[in-house]
């Protein structure tokens, strides 16, 4: 049982690497579990996904474009990620710590003297209109570089009508580049019984539609997890369910931590310095 | 007894229904709630008639309770809150379950910061028992419980020096705002959705404005004066609300809390547009009464009973979301979930006060 759940998991994260999805316009191709051969000084190459997370060829997903975090590492030294969002208290999970302290340990282990800080705001079961105007507090309170919004679960939920969260959404991203602030989309969570809800799938691809219109760069959690229930169909739904999810929060943490290192050390490196490998096939 | 219809009790039954509403994200009905004409909405109407209340503990000023008597009435007052919070969240956290077995969601268990319960219940349980754990819309009672357990110290501040309430109810608060202060959530990581060391104000606003001794008794002297004062501000805070000029957070200058619009921490100028809100609205009153006196007379019976009305709305609520999840949203189930609830927190009213009836004369 054990053992099949975690070539489950497997599975499905491997999806949730290739789902990594940038919206960023950038051309595809960088491996966000691939470390660097070389890098700039200062820099450590990018810790590998663990094992658990890993996948027999994975395929590279896009980096972010985090020009602004970047800026602010350079001259402050210091990141400010302000993670917010509507699905559970958090973007990657309830558990305290936890999953953040990934994304934390793992960016200062790559950018030495970089001091990261990651400020817990979600409010779960809150609704993107909702969440649109605490962001812009939030921002300014935390003096956030980054914001990591999980969107879209608790709308479709609610049964907000997706012309509404469009709004919302599309306006959050407008202020927040306005403002140079850099954006992360996490994206929706999958459920078996909502792969044919009209209303769930009408919501995932307006937050899909509206982050590729902001060039913003979106984990698509939806896609890794549809997979990971297709593998293990047959066991006790709600007991699985519970470990899938933490799984699910655990590898988002890892891939969205390579994420954010691989956007800064191509932003952060200088010219002539080395690039991120491609992965040869 | 049953109290008579009063404006409190009828304030306090819009309020509960407004609640109700409110907390089924998405609903038709939440667009005619007053929360989108107004910078506050009726968490700020419940916390400030819960402080009106008070008055009721403490007692007149010509025939003040002892100290201890008071004491062991408010944190009584507490225990049963305390009580009925943790009997509603178990209750909440139970539907989520039976919700996402029946309806085969397993997002269902993550709804309403319910997650931590299904994924780290050894923590969550220390954190639900402790209040720092609380479930999105299961959170004012928690306030209400903390507002409970220093209400004896707010009355006895009052009867003591009356004019000195008002004054370090604020210093606290501005303190909370500029250093800035909040309570921290376990074992999720944030903090309290209301933050205590703010909404303290409104409920000791609410107990001042009750009294005739203090702050309440000088508002009362100029109350003319001040509702033409309030008048124009609460004209300009229903266009700020409407048209959504809001200060934008990043340029107000620091300390940025004493100038952005935020729930939390119920920020001066939510706080502002609540109290010129309140100032105007207190004149309708005697207006309603006499136009609608059933609905009047409806909701004062569910402001009377506070408690159990309001216990009953916040799994009512709950259920409303569930139902709109399951049937989809729109005006017929909308209508339906309104009418539904409004009918049974009634029933729940009415079967508190037949309880009292039959049990007082024994």
């Amino acid at each position: 049982m054990k053992r099949g759940l975690a070539t489950t998991l497997r599975a499905g994260l491997l999806v949730l690497a290739t789902g990594v999805a940038g919206a960023s316009g950038q051309a595809p191709g960088q491996p966000l579990s691939q470390a660097p051969s070389q890098t700039p000084a200062g820099q450590e190459p990018i810790a590998p996904i663990p094992k658990r997370c890993e996948m027999p060829g994975a395929v590279a997903a896009d980096q972010p474009v985090l020009t602004n975090v970047a800026k602010a590492m350079r001259t402050r030294k210091r990141i400010v990620i302000l993670a917010i969002g509507g699905t559970s208290a958090t973007a990657l999970g309830p558990i305290a710590g936890g999953n953040f302290a990934v994304v934390e340990r793992l960016l200062e282990s790559t950018f030495k003297s970089v001091d990261v800080h990651i400020v817990h705001r979600g409010v779960s079961g809150e609704l993107a209109a909702d969440a649109s105007r605490r962001i812009r507090n939030e921002v300014a309170l935390t003096g956030a570089d980054l914001v990591l919004w999980q969107v879209g679960t608790a709308d479709a939920m609610a049964r907000v009508d997706p012309d509404t969260l469009r709004v919302a959404v599309d306006e959050t991203l407008g202020w927040l580049k306005a403002h140079e602030i850099d954006v992360i989309m996490v994206g929706m969570r999958y459920a078996k019984s909502l792969a044919k809800d009209p209303w769930y799938q009408a919501t995932r691809k307006i937050v899909a539609d509206v982050a590729a219109r902001h060039g913003v760069f979106r984990i698509n959690r939806y896609s890794a997890e549809e997979t990971l229930a297709g593998v293990k169909r047959g066991d006790d739904s709600t007991s699985t369910a519970v470990e899938a999810s933490e799984a699910s929060y655990n590898c988002t943490a890892e891939y969205l931590a390579r994420a954010i290192a691989a956007g800064l050390f191509l932003r952060s490196r200088q010219p002539g310095e080395p690039q991120l490998p491609r992965r040869t096939p | 007894m049953t109290r008579g219809v009063n404006a409190i009790d009828f304030w306090r039954g819009v309020a509960l229904v407004t609640i109700f509403i409110n907390h089924i994200p998405g609903i038709f009905y939440e667009r005619l709630t007053h929360k989108n004409l107004s910078l506050s909405d009726s968490a700020e109407l419940f916390v400030f008639l819960a402080g009106w209340s008070l008055r009721h503990a403490v007692g007149p000023p010509e025939d003040p309770k002892p100290a201890a008597q008071l004491v062991f009435r408010l944190y009584g007052r507490a225990l049963t809150l305390y009580a009925a919070h943790l009997t509603i969240v178990m209750l909440a956290i139970a539907m989520l379950a039976v919700s996402a077995r029946v309806l085969d969601n397993p997002l269902l268990l993550e709804w309403h910061n319910a997650a931590a319960v299904f994924f780290d219940p050894v923590n969550t349980h220390i954190g639900l028992v402790a209040l720092t754990h609380q479930l999105g819309y299961f959170d004012i009672l928690p306030l209400y419980v903390v507002l409970m357990l220093i209400a004896p110290l707010i009355a006895i501040i009052h009867r003591n020096a009356p004019n000195l309430l008002l004054p370090l109810s604020l210093g606290v608060y501005l303190a909370a705002l500029i250093v800035p202060l909040s309570v921290p959530s376990w074992p999720t990581e944030g903090q309290w959705f209301f933050n205590p060391l703010c909404w303290q104000l409104v409920f000791v606003l609410g107990f001042s404005m009750s009294r005739e001794r203090g702050a309440g008794g000088w508002v009362r002297r100029n109350m003319t004066a001040i509702r033409w004062a309030a008048l124009p501000l609460l004209v300009a805070f229903t266009a700020m609300s409407l048209l959504q000029w809001l200060p934008d957070a990043t340029k107000v200058p620091e300390p940025k809390l004493l100038f952005i619009v935020g729930k939390t921490f119920v920020t001066p100028l939510r706080l502002i547009q609540f109290v010129a809100l309140i100032a105007v609205l207190s004149l309708a009153y005697p207006y309603i009464e006499k136009t609608v006196p059933a609905i009047t007379s409806f909701l004062a019976r569910l402001g009377r009973n506070a408690l159990p009305v309001f216990c009953v709305g916040s799994l009512l609520s709950l259920a409303g979301q569930i139902a709109r999840f399951y049937f989809g949203g729109g005006l017929v189930i909308d209508t339906v979930l309104v009418f539904f609830g409004v009918t049974v927190m009634a029933v729940t009213a009415w079967l508190s006060e037949w309880r009292d009836r039959v049990e007082k004369p024994r």
